[in-house]
C-alpha cells in the first residue's frame, strides 16, 4: 500500500507566487453599469463603435443567467462588488522599458518573467498583463522588421483599429455565453497578434498575466489572426498572489487562422488555488475559441492547468476550411478542493477536417475534476475524423474524475472515435521503481510524467520543462 | 398531450389505487419532465408529445402471438390476461406476487424517484390499473425459461408493468416481448430484484408498427454473488425510449449488457443507462450499437457512477454507432463519473459507416456490393442477438433485421 501521508506531502508545496507587489493603483470603484462600461472605455480612448460593442455585450449579458450546468459548486459571485478597472499608475506614455515602474519589473523579475533588457536574450517575446493593463511589450521592433504586430488590445485599438473593428468578437460573439458576454462589456486589456501574409514569425510569442489586487477582476482579451501561409507559436501564464477573497478571472480568447496557416497556442495556468480549506483562490471562466477559417489551417491548443479554484474552460476549435486541423492537448491537475470543469469542442463544419484531442487529469486530495468535451460533424464535414483520448488519474479516495463526451454526428462519411480511462498510481511500478532505489516522490513524480508525456511533447520546449516542474511541485505530498 | 391534461385534472383514472394515488400525486406536482435536463434534452417534442396523444386503453384486445409456443418446456405469460399464475413443481415455483408485496416494493421504489430521470416510471405507475401489474416470486432451480409479453392496441396507450423478485440460487432465462400497435403507444417499467447469487438471462426485444411508441424501463437491483446479463432490441417504433437503471446495492456482483437500436425513416429511438456501484468488487461490461439511416437519429446516454465504496470495480461501456445517411443523426454520450481511485474504467465510442476497406475486399471476391453490405451487417447484429435468451432461433430476428435494412 503507498502511503497516502507521503503522497499528501508531495501536493503541499506552498504557492511561491502568492506575494503582492506594494504599487500605487489607479481604480475605479466597485460595481457594473453602463456608467463604468463608459468609464472604461473612456480611460482607454477607445472609439465609438468599440464603446457600441461594450454596451451591447452589457445589454446582453443583464439578460443571461449563469451557466449552472457544469455542476460546478461556488459562493455565488457579486458582480456589483468587482472592481472591473485597476491600473498600476505610471507615466502617461513610455517609451522604452526603463521607464517602467522598477516595482514592476521586479514583480515580473520575481516570476521569472524576461522583461528587462538582459533578459531578452531567451528569445521571447513577451506582452506582461498586470491587473487590468498591459504594462510592457518586449522584441516589438524586432517583430516588426517580419511585419509582425504584437502589442496590448488598448494599443491596437489606437492604431489598427480596421483589424479590431473587423475580427473582434467574430469567433466569440458576445452573446456566445454569460462569462464572454461580461468580458467584451469590460473588457481591460490583453495581446494582440498579428502575423501577416507568408510571415513565420521568428520567435515565440508570450502573454503573462498578473492579478496583484484582490478585489479586482481580470477581463483581458487576446486577439490572434494569422494570415495566408503564416505561423505562429504563442504561450501563455498566468499567476496571482494569495488572498483569502475569491478573484474573477473571465477572459476570451479568439484566433483566426487563413489559408495555411497554423496557430499554436499554449497555457501554463497557475492562478492562486485556494487554500487547503478551499479559501480564497481565483474563479476562473474563460472562453477560448479558434476559427480555422482558411483551407489547411491548423490551431492547436496545449494547456496546463494547474491552478484555480474553479475552472471552467473549453479551448474550442471550428474547423470550416478545407482540410483544417485542430488539436487539443491538455494535463489538468486538482488538488485539495479545486473544482476543474475543462475540455474541448471540435465542430467540423468543412470536408475533410481532422482533429485530435488528448486529455489528462490527475485529480487528488478532495478535488473534482472532470472532462467535458463536445465533436460534432457537420452534414457537409465529408471525409472527416476525430480521435478522443480522455485519460483520468486519481490520487487518494477523496478525489474525483468525471468524463462528460458529447458526440454528435451528421454525416455518415466520417469517423468518430473516442476512448476514456481511469487508473490510479500503479503500485507494482511505484514497488518497481523503488525497488531499483527511486525515492517514492521521484517515483510518483516520473510516473505522473509519464502519464502526461503525450501532452507535454505538444509544448513548447521551455514551457515543457516548466510544465514538468510545476506538476512536481504541486503533488508533492499528495500521492497515497 | 391529452394523458397529461387528464392527469393534471385527475380525470385520468377511476377506482385508483393507492400506487396509482401517489404517483398521480407525484405527476401532477409536475406533469412533465423538463425539456431542458440531460436526459431529456435531445428528445423529440413532437414525437413525445404524439406518445402522450392516445388515450389510456384498459382493454386487451386477443394477442396473436407473433410465433406459436412450440416448446412445451417454455412458460409463456401475456401482462394484462395471466391473473393468477402459480405453477409449483417439484424443483422450482413460480408465483404471483401478493398485493401486499407489490404495493410494498414499489412504494419504497418510488420513494427515492426523480423526476426528470424516473418520469417514465411515474406516468406508467400512474396509468397501470392492477390488472396490467404482473408481479413474480420466483425460486428455486432448473427453472424452464420464461417469455413474458406486452402489447400495445391501436390508438390507445398502454400501461404494462412487471415486477419480479428472483429469490437466492435462482438461474433463469426470461425474454420480455414489448409489441407495438399501428398508432399507439406503449408504456412499460420493469423492477428486477435479483437476490444473492442469483443469475439471469434477460432479453428484451421491442419492435413496432406504423407510427407506435414506446416508453421502456428497466430497473435493476443486484444484490451480491448475483449476475444479471441484458441483451435488448429495439426497431420500427416512431419513438421509442429504452431506460435501464441497475444498481448494484452491495457490489461484488457482475452486470453484462449488450443492446443494440435500428431506426429508419423517421423514427427516434434512445436508450439511456444507469449503472450504480454501490460496494466493493463490482463488474460491468456494457456494449451499445445504433445504427441509423434515412432521416432518423438514435440516440445514447450512458453514465456509470463509481462512489468512494465502490473500490476495486471493474467498468467498461463502449457506444459502436453505424450513421447510414446524409440526413440521419447520432448523439452518444457514455460518462463516467468516479470517485473510488482503487478501480479500473474504461469507455469508448465510434461513428462512422460501414468499413469500406471490408467492403472492398469482399467485392474483389466477387460478392456484390449489397451482399457485402448484408454480410457486415449481419457480422454487427449478430454480436447482440446471440446475447438475447430462450426463443432468439424461433425469431429469425437476424433475417428480420437483415430484410428490412
Amino acid at each position: 500500500m503507498v502511503n497516502e501521508n507521503l503522497v499528501k506531502d508531495v501536493v503541499k508545496e506552498p504557492y511561491k507566487y502568492g506575494f503582492v507587489t506594494d504599487i500605487e493603483t489607479e481604480k475605479i470603484s466597485k460595481g457594473l453599469n453602463e456608467d463604468i462600461i463608459r468609464l472604461i472605455s473612456q480611460k482607454k480612448e477607445e472609439p465609438k463603435y468599440l464603446l457600441d460593442f461594450r454596451l451591447k455585450a452589457f445589454k446582453k449579458w443583464q439578460k443571461m443567467n449563469e451557466p449552472d450546468w457544469a455542476g460546478l459548486g461556488y459562493k455565488q459571485i457579486d458582480y456589483q462588488d468587482i472592481i472591473y478597472y485597476s491600473a498600476p499608475k505610471q507615466k502617461e506614455k513610455i517609451s522604452s522599458l526603463d521607464e517602467v515602474d522598477p516595482k514592476l519589473l521586479e514583480t515580473f523579475d520575481k516570476l521569472g518573467i524576461p522583461l528587462t533588457e538582459q533578459k531578452k536574450l531567451t528569445n521571447v517575446a513577451v506582452d506582461a498583463v498586470f491587473d487590468s493593463v498591459s504594462i510592457a511589450t518586449t522584441f516589438r521592433e524586432e517583430l516588426a522588421e517580419h511585419g509582425v504586430i504584437f502589442c496590448s488590445i488598448s494599443e491596437a485599438v489606437k492604431n489598427h483599429s480596421d483589424l479590431i473593428e473587423k475580427y473582434l468578437g467574430t469567433v466569440v460573439p458576445a452573446s456566445d455565453n454569460y462569462f464572454a458576454a461580461l468580458n467584451s462589456a469590460v473588457f481591460s486589456d490583453g495581446s494582440f497578434v498579428y502575423i501577416p501574409k507568408g510571415v513565420a514569425c521568428p520567435m515565440d510569442l508570450s502573454s503573462y498575466f498578473r492579478i496583484n489586487s484582490g478585489d479586482s477582476g481580470q477581463f483581458e482579451r487576446t486577439l490572434i489572426i494569422a494570415e495566408e501561409s503564416s505561423s505562429v507559436s504563442y504561450l501563455e501564464g498566468c499567476t496571482a498572489p494569495m488572498f483569502d477573497t475569491n478573484t474573477l478571472h473571465a477572459a476570451v480568447v479568439e484566433l483566426i487562422a487563413l489559408d495555411d496557416a497554423s496557430i499554436k497556442y499554449s497555457t501554463v495556468q497557475n492562478w492562486y488555488a485556494g487554500d487547503e480549506e478551499g479559501i480564497g483562490g481565483i474563479f476562473n471562466f474563460v472562453t477560448k475559441r479558434g476559427k480555422c477559417l482558411g483551407k489547411r489551417s491548423k490551431i492547436s491548443w496545449s494547456q496546463v492547468e494547474t491552478g484555480s479554484a474553479i475552472t471552467w474552460k473549453y479551448p474550442s476549435c471550428l474547423l470550416l476550411g478545407e482540410e483544417s486541423v485542430g488539436e487539443f492537448y491538455s494535463v489538468a491537475l486538482t488538488n485539495n478542493l479545486q473544482q476543474a470543469d475543462t475540455g474541448t469542442k471540435m465542430i467540423h463544419i468543412g470536408p475533410k477536417t481532422k482533429s485530435t484531442i488528448v486529455s489528462k487529469g490527475i485529480s487528488a486530495g478532495n478535488s473534482i475534476n472532470s472532462y467535458r468535451g463536445l465533436v460534432k460533424m457537420g452534414t457537409k464535414a465529408i471525409g472527416s475524423r476525430n480521435y478522443s483520448q480522455c485519460d483520468s488519474m486519481l490520487i487518494g479516495d477523496q478525489a474525483s474524475a468525471n468524463t462528460f463526451p458529447y458526440i454528435k454526428s451528421q454525416q455518415p462519411n466520417s469517423e468518430i472515435e473516442h476512448e476514456a480511462s481511469t487508473c490510479r498510481i500503479s503500485e507494482d511500478q511505484l514497488f518497481y521503481l523503488q525497488s531499483r532505489g527511486i525515492e517514492f516522490e521521484e517515483a510518483v513524480s516520473m510516473m505522473v510524467s509519464g502519464f502526461c508525456r503525450d501532452v507535454f511533447n505538444q509544448l513548447p520546449m521551455e514551457f515543457a520543462a516548466e510544465a514538468d516542474k510545476l506538476l512536481a511541485l504541486k503533488l508533492e505530498g499528495s500521492v497515497g | 398531450m391529452e394523458i397529461i391534461e387528464r392527469i393534471k385534472t385527475n380525470k385520468s383514472i377511476d377506482n385508483q389505487t393507492e400506487i396509482q394515488k401517489i404517483c398521480l400525486h407525484k405527476l401532477q406536482l409536475s406533469p412533465l419532465p423538463n425539456p431542458k435536463s440531460e436526459l431529456w434534452r435531445l428528445s423529440n417534442q413532437s414525437k413525445f408529445s404524439n406518445f402522450l396523444d392516445y388515450s389510456v386503453s384498459e382493454k386487451n384486445p386477443k394477442f396473436d402471438t407473433p410465433y406459436p409456443n412450440t416448446s412445451q418446456n417454455t412458460v409463456r405469460l401475456i401482462i394484462g390476461e395471466n391473473c393468477q399464475i402459480k405453477l409449483i413443481e417439484e424443483n422450482y415455483s413460480i408465483q404471483q406476487l401478493s398485493e401486499d408485496e407489490l404495493v410494498k416494493y414499489i412504494k419504497k421504489q418510488i420513494s427515492c424517484f426523480d423526476q426528470n430521470e424516473n418520469w417514465g416510471d411515474l406516468l406508467n405507475l400512474s396509468l397501470s390499473s392492477s390488472k396490467n401489474i404482473l408481479g413474480l416470486k420466483i425460486n428455486g432451480s432448473k427453472i424452464p425459461p420464461i417469455e413474458i409479453f406486452s402489447h400495445a392496441s391501436s390508438n390507445s396507450l398502454n400501461a404494462k408493468t412487471l415486477v419480479i423478485f428472483l429469490e437466492k440460487n435462482c438461474d433463469i432465462d426470461l425474454l420480455q416481448i414489448n409489441l407495438g400497435k399501428d398508432n399507439s403507444s406503449l408504456s412499460q417499467s420493469t423492477f428486477f430484484c435479483l437476490e444473492a447469487n442469483s443469475s439471469v438471462n434477460h432479453g428484451v426485444v421491442s419492435y413496432g408498427e406504423n407510427k407506435s411508441n414506446l416508453l421502456n424501463s428497466l430497473n435493476v437491483i443486484q444484490q451480491r454473488d448475483s449476475e444479471y446479463n441484458l441483451g435488448s432490441l429495439h426497431f420500427k417504433f416512431n419513438y421509442a425510449r429504452f431506460e435501464i437503471r441497475i444498481k448494484q446495492s452491495e457490489g461484488n456482483a457482475k452486470t453484462n449488457i449488450k443492446g443494440m437500436q435500428i431506426t429508419k425513416k423517421d423514427e427516434q429511438i434512445s436508450t439511456y443507462t444507469r449503472i450504480d456501484f454501490n460496494g466493493p468488487n463490482g463488474f460491468l461490461d456494457q456494449i451499445n450499437k445504433s445504427l441509423a439511416d434515412d432521416e432518423s437519429h438514435a440516440i445514447f446516454e450512458g453514465s456509470i457512477i463509481v462512489p468512494k465504496i465502490a473500490q476495486k470495480t471493474d467498468a467498461s461501456q463502449l457506444s459502436r454507432n453505424l450513421l447510414l445517411s446524409n440526413l440521419a443523426k447520432i448523439d452518444t454520450k457514455p460518462q463516467l463519473e468516479i470517485i473510488a481511485d482503487d478501480v479500473k474504467c474504461k469507455h469508448g465510442a465510434t461513428i462512422s459507416q460501414l468499413n469500406e476497406e471490408e467492403l472492398f475486399y469482399m467485392r474483389t471476391r466477387g460478392i456484390t456490393l449489397p451482399e457485402a453490405s448484408k454480410l457486415q451487417l449481419s457480422s454487427y447484429f449478430q454480436e447482440i442477438i446471440s446475447f438475447i435468451p430462450v426463443s432468439k432461433d424461433k425469431w429469425d430476428l437476424l433475417d428480420k433485421l437483415l430484410n428490412e435494412n
